[in-house]
């Protein structure tokens, strides 16, 4: 059976194109535009990874991620951070560091955009197999 | 053997033992000679009066004894007792004289004796007037006349022989030599012993006066001699004994403390003497001693190194090798004031021009008389070069001071400018004694965090940014201070240096902003990338599968990104650009017309309500139209996309424009959801965007930089739910429109 993820981000045309490349090979996709709606539809069909922007309207990336890992029923699934925003960017907001300091499992990939769509299949890949 | 004589008697007679003496010697001789000539002169006196006596006496006798003969008139008798009274040894001569004068009777004359005369010299006629008997000492001194007159009687004139005239007084007289005999013979010898006596004594008295003296005090005055002889060249014999206990004795020892005195004082200045005399010679000037002829008479030793052997020369040709007088001569204004002079000459020394002080000064002897002058000169060359060196550092720190392209001030303890260079006069005016805090800032009282006060504390460097306020501009400051210090190391002033450093900080801010907007851009570029790579994707893939719907997004997705280039590129352009803005004759009611008719389509699209609130037709105005063209399209683009986040009510952009006061105000108002206040300070400095994929983040960038070229302000007002507007006013005077300059946008 196909494995599913959850492909979380506010730009339309990104949630298009990271879903045609995982649909090409092979997984089967959901997608979110904000981070409550991806709530939702994690504890509704609880998919077997979450692809997850950082800048998102409503409810960050970031957020999103801490609530995932806080409650016990969604702390083991995998996330795979797909940002345009490098640490270098804006280092107040230095997301590693910050997820890290909280003691907080970090999440299994980083894959910056312009998303290089083998190193996201490979990470995805891992992310999932290790599961 | 002769003339060795002469030099004894000579030294003789000049020597004290001998002049004492002799003129005791003589003192005693005169007196003894003056006592002796009046005891002669008194004995003879006494002896003449008693032969006088006698003779008159005999004078009487015999007239009484002639009486009878003359009454008589019995003249043999007469005759008689005159040869009988001339026989007496003592008599010499009688003669009986008639009322003529004329010798009636006379005794014989005695042998060796002369013949006496016939007559007399005495006239009767006196005896009238006064009838005492008249004597006087013969010429020879052996003998004494007496003429004892004969006076007309009673009985006489009344006798009946002859008998005289009553009216005749005299009527003859009876005149007598007598001897003075032997008396006269012992008085001269007498007289003789007693000058022999006296020149005796006086060579007995001048012997033993001369004897004492040469026994007595000329041993002590050969001493004190010595001593004296011995005090001429400086030394000092100290007396062991004492011999004589008189004046000498006392003279004696007052010398000897005089001469240990001057022996003592002869050693201190010999010692001055040896001091002053090496102070000449070693000091290191040129030292002469000139006289009143301008001949150099003394020269020490740094002269003489200097200029050779020049005693005895003119002072003019020892020091400078002139042949004349100088014209200004201080030593002979010396000579001439008494006073010190000074002045400073060139001479040449080595061949080299050198600076000279020169100073004289008057040298005078015990009478306080000006014999010679002392000339000093101090060779200042290295010092009036090293001034001159200093002089020109000085200028130079000086124009270095001016010239400093920041303002430089001298601040003291009290916060007053004593000092100011020109940029500072220049732009404050030549304000001394000000505060400096009045001056820069226009405050009452010092600053707080002053580096000056800092500098004051501790001596060091101090640097504070400030913000001044000068003409209604903000103006970015630098101050540095440094301690100025006085020549005992206290901090007497301090040295403010103000730079102004707006454009540096313009520069500063345009520099992170340049960095922020690579930054930014990087990642607006990075986003397009991303939609073009997934566009891309679609395209081929829904190609590959024959995917309609792929093919159809992803061509849409690479067309919009491919217009977010071609925005940012334009953006890019226009704000990297150096472009000068063209300021034309515009209407901007025209203006915000024609940027409204081209969002129109823009807004209707997201079903917003673009309300124009102006009037087509305003005052004309000199704007860069294509500056404000596109500062008022960013501000309603961004306008139009605010208000299509929101659902919940009617989108709506209001333009407002107005003229007023000389200056075009114009406001665009939207009523999306409003700038949270974090973003709001950010909004003109960075390259930021809201808008995710959809903006460039260049907008608001180009319009600040469009509004500040029109020396305007721009201004955000926004509420979280409720809205937004900016605010632009800029300058602009209305102006005559004249058509032919217009321009179309």
């Amino acid at each position: 059976m196909a494995k599913k993820i959850l492909v979380v981000d506010d730009e339309p045309d990104m949630q298009a194109f990271l879903a045609a490349v995982l649909e090409d090979n092979g997984y089967e996709t959901m997608t979110a535009s904000d981070g409550d709606e991806a709530l939702e539809k994690i504890k509704n069909c609880r998919p077997d990874l979450v692809s997850l922007d950082l800048l998102m309207p409503n409810k960050t990336g970031i957020k999103l991620f801490r609530e995932l890992r806080k409650d016990p029923v969604t702390a083991d699934i995998p996330v795979v951070m797909v940002t345009g925003l490098t640490a270098e960017d804006i280092p107040q907001m230095d997301f590693k560091k910050f997820i890290q300091e909280r003691s907080l499992r970090p999440p299994e990939a980083y894959i910056e955009k312009p998303v290089d769509t083998k190193l996201l299949l490979d990470a995805m890949k891992e992310a999932i197999g290790g599961d | 053997m002769g003339r060795i004589l002469f030099r004894a008697l000579r030294k003789f007679s000049r020597s004290l033992s001998f002049k004492l003496s002799f003129f005791a010697g003589l003192v005693v001789f005169l007196v003894l000679m003056i006592f002796t000539f009046h005891a002669v002169k008194s004995q003879e006196q006494n002896l003449t009066d008693k032969v006088v006596q006698g003779a008159i006496k005999d004078s009487r006798i015999v007239k009484a004894a002639i009486w009878n003969g003359m009454m008589n008139n019995q003249r043999e008798v007469i005759r008689e007792i005159i040869l009988a009274v001339g026989q007496l040894d003592r008599f010499l001569e009688i003669r009986l004289l008639d009322d003529e004068g004329v010798v009636q009777y006379a005794s014989s004359p005695k042998p060796g004796t002369q013949t006496s005369k016939k007559r007399i010299d005495l006239s009767l006629k006196e005896f009238e007037k006064d009838p005492k008997e008249r004597h006087w000492v013969s010429s020879s001194g052996d003998s004494l006349h007496l003429v004892d007159p004969i006076m007309n009687s009673r009985n006489c004139s009344t006798a009946a022989c002859h008998a005289h005239p009553e009216e005749k007084k005299v009527l003859g007289a009876l005149a007598m030599t007598v001897s003075f005999g032997s008396a006269r013979e012992d008085f001269r010898n007498y007289a003789n012993k007693t000058r022999i006596f006296a020149v005796v004594l006086f060579v007995v008295v001048s012997s033993a006066i001369g004897l004492a003296i040469v026994f007595l005090v000329n041993p002590g005055l050969k001493k004190l001699q010595e001593s004296a002889a011995l005090m001429a060249v400086g030394g000092y014999l100290p007396r062991s004994e004492t011999y004589l206990f008189d004046e000498i004795e006392e003279v004696g020892r007052v010398f000897d403390d005089a001469s240990r005195r001057i022996s003592e004082r002869t050693t201190r200045l010999s010692e001055s003497r040896k001091l002053y005399r090496s102070l000449f010679e070693l000091v290191p000037c040129y030292l002469t001693v000139v006289d009143r002829d301008y001949k150099i008479v003394r020269a020490n030793r740094a002269f003489e190194v200097q200029f050779g052997n020049v005693v005895g020369m003119d002072c003019f040709a020892g020091y400078k090798g002139r042949r004349s007088r100088c014209p200004e001569c201080l030593v002979e204004r010396t000579f001439a004031d008494g006073q010190p002079h000074e002045s400073e000459e060139i001479w040449k020394v080595d061949g080299e021009t050198a600076h000279v002080i020169v100073k004289t000064a008057p040298m005078v002897n015990d009478k306080g008389d000006i014999t010679q002058v002392l000339e000093m000169g101090l060779n200042v060359t290295e010092l009036v070069r090293l001034q001159k060196e200093v002089e020109k550092k000085q200028k130079e720190y000086k124009e270095l001071f001016d010239r400093v392209p920041c303002y430089l001030t001298v601040v003291s303890k009290d916060f007053r400018v004593i000092q100011s260079n020109s940029l500072f006069k220049k732009d404050f005016g030549s304000v001394t004694d000000d505060h400096c805090f009045k001056i820069y800032k226009g405050l009452d009282e010092k600053c707080s965090n002053c580096p000056v006060e800092q500098t004051f504390q501790d001596g060091k460097s101090h640097t504070s940014e400030e913000v001044w306020l000068r003409e209604g501009e903000e103006t970015n400051i630098v101050v540095h201070t440094a301690a100025l210090k006085d020549d005992r190391g206290r901090i007497a002033s301090v040295l403010e240096m103000s730079t102004n450093i707006t454009e540096v900080k313009r520069l500063e801010s345009e520099l992170a902003l340049l960095g922020e907007t690579i930054a930014g851009m990087s990642h607006t570029i990075k986003n397009i990338l991303g939609g073009l790579q997934g566009g891309v994707y679609l395209l081929d893939s829904g190609l590959e599968r024959g995917r309609e719907d792929r093919i159809g997004h992803g061509w849409m997705m690479v067309k919009k990104n491919v217009e977010l280039i071609s925005d940012l590129v334009k953006g890019i352009l226009f704000a990297a650009k150096r472009r000068e803005p063209e300021f034309t004759v515009q209407d901007p009611g025209q203006l915000l017309k024609d940027v409204c008719d081209l969002f129109e389509s823009k807004a209707a699209g997201g079903n917003v309500q673009l309300v124009r609130d102006f009037e087509e037709h305003m005052d004309p105005g000199l704007i860069d139209g294509a500056g404000i063209h596109s500062a008022l399209s960013n501000l309603i683009s961004n306008a139009i996309d605010a208000c299509r986040e929101v659902e919940e009510r009617p989108r709506v952009v209001t333009v407002s424009g107005r003229r007023h006061d000389g200056r075009l105000w114009v406001e665009v108002s939207d009523n999306g959801p409003g700038i949270p206040h974090e973003v709001r300070d950010r909004l003109f400095n960075k390259f930021f965007s809201t808008k995710g994929h959809k903006g460039t983040g260049l907008g608001l960038l180009l319009t600040r930089k469009v509004i500040k070229e029109h020396r305007g302000s721009i201004r955000v007002e926004s509420a979280l739910g409720r809205g937004t507007a900016f605010v632009i006013e800029i300058p602009c005077e209305r102006v005559q429109d004249d058509r032919s300059d217009r321009q179309a946008v």
